[in-house]
């Protein structure tokens, strides 16, 4: 028993032990996925974030649209983007597919509307939120990976600021 | 720190930050000091970062320390990464976390029934469903509409008691404590010297009865009392209106401006027609400054001296019929009865008095004479003070439905405070 002070894995050893027949299906139950973004629906509500907002489209909590406002000193600035955010019975395990509604030209972003962005695929973890992903999304605008673009003209324009914004601006529609 | 699979030496080398090396223990609460802690960030301390809940059989995570669920993380590590969800440390397997016993038993002290917090929080969210159903939205709109309604009721209706009382005088800055005051003791105590007031604190107190018979009392009387703002206890004291310019006299270039004005019903069209002009001489005394820094002090003074209910004329429009010019000494009251009818606010228009029109205004000519040598003082306190906070508020009525909508949204704040 002395030993298991020493030592923290002999210690655990046993507890995970008795873990491993305890442990549950661990099955994301609808019921908890929608408890979850409720959650968040009231953090969001109570934040009062500038700059980004979201709210459930309609009955079905599973689907939120959400919006982002370019960020200020960016060619972003001043225009206010629509996003759709739909959410798979595994979230927060797996990453909600989030896509521009609002036709975004920018080099991570295709015409489609889809974004590329490591939080949503690989780099997705289940402490990442409604609220983390519109913010990460924000500050994606401003700041672009030029070396993946989806966007390759985009990607090649981004080197000339003025060009880019006036483009940017020309072309964007509500 | 290592993995628990290549467990070195005794002597192991932990990677700790300058804070942590540099840190002194804090000390024990021994004797009976009461340490404040939030619910908030209680409630952040306790919650699993997976499922935003409480936490339940809490697993910790060796490495980084990091708590979560047992359920939750076990369910994270196999549909993810192989990394704590917080810090993304290497999380090899389950193995990498420890059951974390004693921080079980420190949430069942602090929230000895479980069941309890859960019923709570389901209370709460469905509360929140509620909130966000649209139909259910528009309903609590609705209602928070109203209940502010009721404040603005009650913030008007304080002063104006004290103003029953006591002389107008006292202004509505600390209206509050002062009104609390003259209700234990008021016709002893005068807290405002202003000659007449303790005499009149008496008898005043019975005169609201009497005032019912309109307008004229209040400037019939001669003394600097207001016109008497409390006729009925409920909103029909009040009344809102919208002010435009009269869309045939008032040129794109003059002051045209749409104003929402809130003032006490017995208030008369004099009374706003003055208002107007003040507000309308304030506004270019600014605009001068604003373009002649130096001759601006001077020259905004006389104006606003000058400023009389005889510069602008108010109109109604009756139904189907022309533009109606209003009587000077015709409450707000009367008019809304008498030309408007709809439960909506007043329409009034305005527009530069003409010189020929000047006459029949000034007919009643006791109001004028009276009133004005009185007005300059007691006119601009009534009317201006309720008014000149009313056109943020009311204006902002028909625009604000939206900036309204947070107080539903509001209501949620408070009880996670509650539920910690």
């Amino acid at each position: 028993m002395a030993s298991q002070n020493m030592d923290p894995a002999a210690a655990t050893a046993s507890s995970t032990a008795a873990l491993k027949g305890s442990e549950s299906g661990g099955s994301a139950a609808r019921g908890s996925v929608s408890k979850r973004l409720q959650q968040e629906l009231m953090t969001l509500m109570m934040s009062g974030d500038k700059g980004i907002s979201a709210f459930p489209e309609s009955d079905n909590l599973f689907r939120w649209v959400g919006t982002i406002d370019g960020a200020q000193g960016t060619a972003y600035e001043g225009l206010r983007y629509r996003l759709s955010l739909d959410f798979p019975a595994g979230y927060p395990y797996q990453a909600p597919r989030v896509k521009f509604v609002t036709a975004c030209f920018h080099p991570n972003v295709d015409e489609q509307g889809f974004i590329c962005l490591d939080i949503l695929k690989d780099k997705w973890s289940a402490l990442y939120d409604v609220r983390s992903i519109l913010l990460s999304i924000q500050s994606l605008l401003g700041e672009p990976n030029i070396d993946s673009p989806l966007n390759a003209t985009a990607a090649e324009l981004w080197s000339d600021q003025d060009a880019f914004k006036a483009h940017l601006h020309a072309t964007f529609q509500q | 720190m290592a993995t628990p699979v290549n467990i070195p030496a005794p002597s192991k080398t932990w990677e700790l930050s300058l804070y942590e090396l540099h840190r002194s223990p804090q000390e024990a609460v021994v004797d009976g000091t009461e340490v404040c802690v939030s619910p908030r960030s209680l409630h952040s301390e306790l919650m699993c970062p997976i499922c935003l809940d409480m936490l339940k059989n809490t697993m910790t995570t060796k490495e980084c320390l990091h708590r979560f669920c047992s359920d939750c993380i076990v369910t994270a590590l196999r549909s993810g990464n192989k990394e704590c969800p917080t810090c993304r440390k290497k999380l090899v397997s389950r193995r990498s976390l420890r059951r974390d016993a004693n921080f079980d038993a420190l949430i069942s002290k602090i929230y000895p029934s479980r069941d309890e917090y859960e019923e709570q929080q389901r209370r709460l969210l469905e509360r929140l469903q509620r909130l966000h159903n649209p139909g259910a939205l528009s309903c609590s709109i609705e209602e928070g509409l109203r209940q502010q309604a009721r404040h603005r009721n009650h913030r008007v209706k304080r002063p104006a008691q004290e103003s029953d009382n006591t002389t107008f005088s006292g202004g509505e800055d600390n209206g509050d404590s002062r009104s609390h005051l003259s209700h234990d003791s008021a016709p002893s105590q005068a807290p405002h010297p202003p000659g007449h007031a303790p005499p009149e604190a008496g008898p005043s107190r019975k005169r609201p009865p009497p005032s019912e018979d309109g307008s004229a009392a209040g400037p019939d009387s001669g003394s600097p009392t207001p016109p008497p703002r409390r006729r009925r206890d409920g909103p029909a004291s009040e009344i809102e209106l919208v002010f435009r310019p009269h869309p045939q006299l008032v040129h794109a270039h003059d002051y045209n401006q749409t104003r929402y004005v809130k003032t006490t019903a017995n208030a008369t069209v004099d009374h706003l027609s003055k208002y107007l002009a003040l507000r309308i001489a304030l506004e270019d005394g600014a605009g001068q400054r604003g373009a002649e820094p130096g001759g601006a002090g001077a020259g905004g003074a006389p104006g606003l001296s000058s400023v009389s209910e005889k510069q602008y004329t108010i109109y109604t429009l009756t139904r189907g019929g022309p533009f109606t010019t209003l009587n000077g000494s015709l409450t707000l009251e009367l008019v809304n009865e008498k030309f408007w009818k709809v439960r909506k606010p007043l329409e009034l228009y305005y527009a530069p008095t003409k010189e020929p029109q000047q006459a029949p205004p000034t007919a009643p000519p006791t109001a004028p004479p009276t009133a004005v040598p009185a007005a300059p003082p007691l006119v601009a306190p009534p009317a201006a003070p309720p008014t000149a906070q009313p056109p943020v508020a009311p204006s902002t009525a028909p625009a604000d439905a939206p900036p309204v909508a947070p107080p539903p949204a509001s209501p949620p704040p408070p009880p996670p405070h509650r539920d910690g």
